[in-house]
């Protein structure tokens, strides 16, 4: 009796399925582009992060920028990935260090939002490989110490060296939205969650900042970001 | 419907942002350590208690007034290899020149740096009236406070 209960559950089941995906057929006949095909490379996005070039000019630092691209691959998903460099000054509580270097994040978006025709908005979540070469120059720091006698300011010599040679690797989960603004032009903005996989330490020091990853805290290997990006997309085939 | 999710998503920037943690450097980690000074008596060699009407550390303005004693901790100079101090003692002024190797400890991002020394032994004294008859070495490292580190005779 129960066995009979199940099998009836299972093929309601997939009659319910399969109408399911017949409707989501519909639509996209409805819709009049090309169907049954994996591919859809239909367009190639890139642009630039805004926020990077304000954050630079604003804190009197030499010029930071990102490059963002994507590839549409699918309906939904893209590759995609970006290009920094970043060159900032970074006051901490006890140690002012200037942080310089490049970053190459590359990985893809998925796309969650369903269009309506002739819009091409989107809400997406993807991840990313990233991988960061830089260096970090210690500018001044403030030595612990219960006496404050003497300063214990230090801004020349000892450990105000420049740390080279340097690179960390990490994941990132990206959430982000993009909305056509003009006709192929772009506004978006994400916010990333990173998580640190590797970092060559160097002595007597430690990464307090990696360029794409941002802040690394005491003990902890996660991250965040964000960018804000105007992308303009180059169309292969015409829209309807 | 898209334009109210840029505006979550906005809210959520300013909200990661500005909860990020602090780190606090916990009391009790390593802390730079003073340098410890032992008064001996110059004929017998036996610790012997001193009142220093002064102690005023040369480029300094503040000075440390009437120590009691015969272990006196003072702070070296973190930016420096040199650390001169004006003692005086009975109305009568002695320089005492610490030569020092200063070297500095990453700890972390909350506490930073912290400060070792190693006393050179070219520390001396530039005598006034020469209430200070002699310096010597006791333990030249300095990580922590539980050891003299140089003793004046007088």
């Amino acid at each position: 009796m129960k066995k009979k209960q199940i099998f009836l559950f299972i093929i309601s089941f997939i009659f319910s399925l399969n109408s399911i995906f017949s409707q989501t057929e519909n639509t996209e006949s409805d819709s009049l582009i090309k169907k049954d095909k994996l591919l859809n490379i239909n367009k190639l996005r890139f642009g630039i992060d805004l926020s990077n070039p304000i954050l630079s000019s604003s804190n009197d630092d030499n010029l930071s920028y990102e490059i963002v691209g994507d590839l549409q691959i699918t309906d939904d998903l893209y590759l995609a990935g970006e290009y920094g460099s970043i060159d900032r000054y970074i006051e901490d509580e006890n140690i002012n260090f200037n942080s310089v270097g490049n970053y190459l994040k590359i990985g893809f978006d998925y796309n969650m939002f369903n269009n309506w025709v002739g819009m091409d908005n989107s809400i997406y979540v993807g991840l990313r490989y990233a991988s960061s070469s830089f260096s970090n120059k210690v500018d001044s720091y403030t030595v612990r110490s219960g006496d404050a006698y003497f300063s214990n300011l230090v801004d020349n010599g000892y450990e105000n060296i420049t740390h080279n040679n340097l690179n960390g690797n990490w994941i990132e989960i990206v959430t982000g939205v993009k909305v056509e603004t003009f006709k192929n032009i772009y506004l978006g903005i994400s916010l990333r969650l990173n998580k640190l996989l590797s970092d060559t330490k160097p002595s007597n020091f430690d990464n307090l900042f990696i360029p794409g990853f941002n802040k690394v805290t005491d003990d902890n290997t996660w991250g965040s970001g964000f960018n804000y990006t105007l992308t303009y997309s180059i169309p292969f085939k015409k829209r309807k | 419907m898209i334009k109210r999710y840029h505006n979550i998503l906005f809210l959520l920037v300013i909200i990661i942002l500005g909860c990020e943690k602090d780190d606090i450097c916990i009391e009790g980690s390593e802390n730079t350590s003073r340098i410890t000074i032992g008064f001996i008596d110059f004929e017998n060699k036996s610790s012997k208690g001193i009142n220093l009407n002064t102690i005023r550390g040369i480029g300094i303005d503040s000075i440390i007034e009437d120590f009691n004693g015969d272990k006196l901790k003072l702070p070296l100079m973190v930016n420096s290899n040199k650390t001169k101090y004006v003692f005086e003692y009975n109305e009568t002024l002695d320089t005492l020149i610490l030569h020092h190797q200063t070297i500095h400890k990453y700890l972390n991002r909350s506490c930073g740096y912290i400060s070792n020394f190693i006393v050179k032994s070219d520390t001396e004294i530039s005598k006034n009236h020469g209430w200070i008859k002699e310096v010597s070495i006791e333990n030249d490292s300095i990580f922590n406070e539980e050891k003299t580190n140089i003793l004046i005779h007088y």
